[in-house]
């Protein structure tokens, strides 16, 4: 599927600076980024590149201190805490590498949350469809410390969706599972995106998870270096081989004449 | 390791500094006690001494001591002839007559009292400075004839008196006017008594009766000659039907009286400063268990560093002994500020202490620290062996999950046991005929069922808590429900937070129901007993002058008046053996005024002159029956036998006349002349109006502020508002207890929010606004409130109930369960829950989402 109108989130120069002084950690360094509507984005990048940080801007958790971003046509850093926390609770999902559930809640509770907390009730069609399609259906009743760790990704995947947001971010969310577990969260994810239109966000380690995605960005020192669109694990490997000796060589060369 | 524990200590004071607050308040409690106490104590101790002659002579007497010189407005005297025989002996200094007379009355021009009603005396005194008088003359001139008077500066400068001012003296024999000539000042720290001295004259015709005697003979000793040595020449001279002491023991007998009333406050404050101990305890090993948990990282980390089980076991204790000292030596300092701050605050209630004289032993300071290192290490001793047996693995692992704990059968079993025998208990104090030990089953029953409660609270929290918080999802959506199983998440931290205050709401649902229960008893016996239309009484129930009755007598409207009288007497059995007792008299008619159950003859047959009614117990203790002879000792010394003309049943007749024996009046007064009226008894006339009456009397008794015109509705209004101000101080004083309590659910509250960061991050970030999460906090807080006010209803009820029943052979007949305190408890509670919240609240709020997520 091509990217079809207005994008689902764009970043413009955005900054994220850490300290201050000599300290300072430039964690983005002016960078300029477009989500597609309905697409499946993947962001890959060495450790400590900067993949959090910019997932968390562009999903309105933190602050940026330079450049704007925008979900849909909102720009948030005139938004205060309260119209933040209503932006994130409305149009966005998220699903993080690890604590993702609430454990006093039961897994069904904890899918609807979102919508409780709004206040909205989960449309229960919907919310069938995403329980039966993640295979979730017996195990709704449990409390998360009864869940393996690939069924609580599973469930975190599923409340990210059960609120049918814009946008869905997810840092790192098979980081923790084995390759099977890993691959039918993916793969949900990835139906998601074809069968209804939802658009993703996934920051990952992994070529093959990488591999699920329409577009890939490849970020390195706070900035976007490539972008591939179409990506197989093989030509990803490829690409980030490439980029692990480019990479290795900026490090080799703090100098800015470097790239 | 103690390096490590110091920082360990730092590191973690935010999170001790509410148990280092329970502390300090529970360790200021008892210190400020101590020395309260002891400076009341002393203070008395420094005024006994300076008021007390070297040497005085009294009456001896058996039945009334001369602490007891205002019971009855009669009291023992000394002969003046006495004065020469004593006044020549070797190493007599000078000799003083006294007059002393408490329960006097000092009125203003217009009538109005001057001087406490009801606290410290106001005692009238012959002006006779002696060669150490305790008091001197600072303006004016002293007192010569009838119609003058002078009066202590204290009361002088408390109610503005001017020289000159017209005042009048209500004295036994009746009110007279005079003329403030002169102010005496105190040498010592005067406690607040009202001091008025009349010319020895004066004093002895309007407070004694008579001319010519004294309450004692007060002689000082000359240079070289002991107080000892000076009584030994005395007291064969004035023979044994007179007492002779020394300063010493006059001041000892005088700080014994008061010692004892002293110890029961101390005992009582010490009490409440006790469950304020009790639940500081619960807070302080709350907190050591939350920490621990919190370290099992940390401490599991120092185990897989090889630290031995006793280091880590001693490194919690040690931490405990360091916030002990540190909270006592706070709680001493504060305990010295609201000691200070009470002795001010009497001293407006006219119980004047100096500050100045702050007494502060070394036993006081002994206990601070022993209550605030002992409670601490104590506390702390559980988790830190549970902190000892950490395994060096658990450094390894990951954080807990919630529902974990040991299984909590062996819990129930425990406590549902001491449960049943607690039950048992108080149902046997309820049913038990003995007193004393219906009293010791029902102090057993209170403390087990209070253990009980605790040990099975953690199995409680569940049901309870879904039954009162139950409605939350329904009205706070999924805050509410997030909120309630927060709260049933640890049961034991929850059941624990809320037994603190479980302790405070039990006593007072238990006193509320037992002070009710006394008022509505109170109520049915006037209902039951009293048949008088209007009672004339003073308000402290001293004894009145008899113009008081006459005046009653002579108000237009009024009918019959039945005038009693109550002395100290003795009924003395025909082997000699005497049973002390007051003896009460009547004019005719008291049937008609007080229901009395009667078991042979009559009120009137057993109040004729020269007859006595006596109660069945006595009667059937020594075989006695209508026409036989009883000898009563009257607190004059003299004896007379009278004959049974009534025997009334003791049990069931009402306060003050079990087995005390009543005689008619002029009977009484040929034994003890000029015993006084303590109550008149007033039935209107027929056709008059019962209101008008009452008024017409008021406005007649005028002149004598001291007594008051009641009707039945006065009455129960009166015992009411007794009540209800004992139960309010009580409720003060469980106050500090209950602030305790509320510092533990602060302090679970901070500490589970610290647990539950990343919780509150993860929340925070799919979209719960900050005041959903602040409301989240507080409803978990108002649910453990509401839990511990369940569990402290419930056994405070329990408690009252059997408390109820025990005494209702006592006289507490009826049960009322005041529901507008049990409401405002509940009420209260949530209350309370909400307010402990504010701070975890505000801070759960303001974390910050990303460190939250990220925390660890
Ligand atoms: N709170 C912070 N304070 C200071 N520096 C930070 C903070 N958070 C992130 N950084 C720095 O910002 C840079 C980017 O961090 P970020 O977490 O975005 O990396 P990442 O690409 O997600 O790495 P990883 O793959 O390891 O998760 C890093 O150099 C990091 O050290
Ligand atoms: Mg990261």
């Amino acid at each position: 599927m091509a990217a079809s109108g207005e994008p689902a989130a764009r970043a413009v120069g955005l900054c994220k600076a850490y300290g201050s002084g000599d300290t300072a950690v430039l964690a983005l360094d002016r960078v300029d980024v477009e989500i597609d509507a309905g697409r499946f984005t993947a962001i890959m990048g060495p450790s400590g590149s900067g993949k959090s940080t910019l997932m968390h801007c562009l999903a309105g958790l933190d602050k940026p201190t330079g450049g704007e971003v925008y979900v849909g046509d909102t720009e948030l850093s005139r938004l205060g805490d309260k119209a933040l926390t209503r932006l994130r609770r409305d149009r966005i999902g998220f699903v993080f590498q690890a604590f993702n559930l609430l454990p006093t809640l039961t897994a069904e509770e904890n899918i609807t949350l979102p919508g409780d907390i709004a206040g909205r009730r989960t449309d229960a069609d919907w919310l069938r469809q995403v329980v039966e399609t993640l295979n979730l259906g017996d195990r709704l009743r449990h409390r998360p410390h009864e869940l393996s760790g690939g069924q609580q990704q599973r469930v975190a995947v599923a409340r990210a969706l059960a609120a049918r947001p814009q946008l869905i971010f997810a840092d790192e969310p098979t980081g923790n599972l084995d390759s099977r577990s890993g691959a039918e969260v993916l793969g949900f994810l990835r139906r998601s995106v074809d069968e209804l239109g939802q658009t993703v966000v996934m920051v990952t380690h992994d070529p093959n998870a990488a591999s699920f995605a329409d577009l890939v960005l490849f970020l390195a020192d706070g900035r976007i270096v490539d972008r591939l669109e179409g990506p197989t694990a093989d030509a990803v490997l490829e690409r980030m081989r490439r980029f692990d000796v480019r990479g290795g060589s900026q490090v080799a060369q703090p100098a800015p004449d470097a790239d | 390791m103690l390096k490590a524990t110091l920082r360990s200590f730092l590191a973690h004071k935010g999170r001790l500094a509410l148990s280092m607050l329970a502390v300090v308040l529970s360790v200021a409690f008892v210190a400020e006690t101590l020395m309260f106490t002891d400076t009341i104590g002393s203070t008395f101790d420094r005024l006994f001494r300076s008021t007390s002659a070297d040497v005085s002579v009294t009456a001896h007497n058996d039945v009334a001591g001369r602490n007891d010189q205002n019971f009855s407005g009669t009291v023992p005297t000394v002969p003046a002839s006495l004065i020469p025989q004593v006044a020549h002996l070797p190493g007599v200094a000078a000799v003083n007559g006294r007059v002393s007379m408490a329960g006097i009355v000092l009125t203003d021009a217009n009538n109005k009292s001057i001087g406490a009603i009801g606290g410290a005396p106001t005692i009238g005194i012959n002006w006779s400075p002696g060669p150490n008088s305790p008091v001197d003359l600072t303006s004016g001139a002293a007192p010569t004839g009838d119609g003058q008077v002078v009066v202590d500066s204290d009361t002088v400068s408390k109610h503005h008196l001017v020289l000159g001012q017209p005042l009048r003296v209500i004295g036994a024999t009746g009110g007279f006017p005079v003329r403030l000539t002169g102010i005496a000042t105190f040498n010592t720290t005067n406690p607040g008594a009202t001091l008025v001295f009349l010319d020895t004259g004066t004093a002895q015709r309007k407070l004694l009766g008579h001319e010519g005697v004294f309450t004692s003979v007060d002689l000082t000793a000359a240079r070289g000659v002991t107080n000892e040595q000076l009584r030994d020449r005395v007291a064969p001279v004035v023979g044994s039907a007179y007492d002779v002491k020394t300063a010493e023991q006059t001041a000892k007998d005088a700080a014994q009286t008061l010692g004892a009333f002293l110890s029961v406050i101390k005992d009582a404050l010490l009490g409440f400063a006790g469950i304020a101990v009790l639940v500081g305890v619960s807070l302080i090993l709350n907190t050591f268990s939350m920490l621990v948990a919190q370290r099992t990282r940390e401490l599991g980390l120092m185990r897989a560093l090889g630290a031995s089980r006793e280091q880590v076991n001693r490194s919690v204790l040690v931490e405990a002994a360091l916030l002990g000292l540190i909270g006592s030596t706070l709680g001493l300092l504060l305990g010295v500020g609201l000691a200070l701050g009470l002795i001010k605050l009497i001293a407006r209630g006219g119980m004047v202490l100096k500050g100045s004289q702050l007494a502060v032993h070394w036993p006081t300071i002994v206990a601070a620290y022993a209550v605030g290192v002992i409670v601490t290490t104590v506390s702390a001793y559980l988790p830190a062996r549970r902190a000892s047996r950490i395994s060096p693995m658990a450094a390894l692992r990951e954080a807990d999950t919630p529902g974990r704990g040991a299984p909590l059968r062996i819990r129930a079993v425990v406590g549902l046991v001491v449960l049943a025998v607690a039950a048992g208990l108080l149902v046997g104090a309820a049913t038990d005929k003995d007193l004393g030990q219906a009293g010791i089953l029902l102090g057993g029953g209170v403390l087990l069922s209070l253990i009980g409660l605790i040990i099975i609270g953690p199995l409680l929290a569940t049901p309870v808590i879904k039954l009162v918080g139950g409605w939350f999802p329904r009205v706070f959506g999924p805050v509410g429900t997030l909120s309630q199983r927060n709260a049933l998440r640890n049961p034991r931290r929850t059941s624990a937070t809320a037994s603190a205050l479980m302790i405070g709401l039990a006593l007072v649902a238990s006193l509320s129901v037992v002070g009710s229960s006394m008022a509505a008893s109170f109520d049915a016996q006037i209902d039951k007993t009293i048949g008088a239309d209007l009672i004339v009484q003073n308000s402290t129930g001293l004894p009145f002058p008899n113009e008081v009755g006459d005046t009653v007598a002579a108000t237009p409207g009024v009918g019959l008046v039945v005038r009693g009288q109550g002395t100290r007497g003795a009924l003395v059995a025909a082997d000699g053996t005497q049973q002390k007792t007051v003896v009460v008299g009547t004019s005719p008619g008291l049937d008609k005024m007080v229901r009395i159950e009667m078991r042979d003859g009559t009120v009137a047959t057993g109040t004729a002159p020269g007859r006595a009614l006596i109660g069945s117990h006595y009667a059937d203790a020594h075989g006695l029956h209508l026409g036989s002879p009883v000898t009563i000792l009257f607190q004059s010394g003299k004896s007379g036998t009278l004959t049974v003309g009534g025997i009334d049943v003791t049990d069931t007749n009402p306060g003050g006349l079990g087995d005390e024996p009543v005689i008619a009046s002029s009977t009484l007064r040929q034994y003890v002349p000029g015993a006084l009226d303590d109550i008149v008894f007033v039935n209107v006339a027929p056709g008059a109006n019962k209101e008008q009456v009452k008024s017409a009397l008021t406005t007649a008794l005028a002149k004598d502020p001291q007594v008051q015109v009641r009707d039945q509705t006065d009455y129960k209004k009166l015992v009411r508002g007794q009540i209800d101000l004992l139960l309010n101080l009580v409720y003060g004083l469980l106050a500090l207890a209950i602030i305790i309590a509320i510092l533990g659910v602060v302090n679970t509250l901070a500490l589970s929010v610290i647990e539950r960061t990343r919780e509150i991050g993860l929340l925070r970030a799919i979209g719960l606004a900050r005041s959903q999460l602040r409301q989240m906090v507080r409803l978990e807080a108002v649910v453990i409130a509401l839990f511990g006010a369940v569990l402290g209803l419930g056994l405070g009820l329990g408690w009252g109930l059997a408390a109820q029943r025990l005494l209702a052979a006592k006289g507490l007949q009826s049960l009322a369960v005041p529901w507008s305190t049990i409401i405002a408890v509940v009420v209260g509670a949530a209350v309370v829950g909400l307010l402990a919240a504010l701070g975890p609240a505000l801070r759960a709020s303001r974390l910050d989402v990303l460190d939250a997520i990220a925390h660890e």
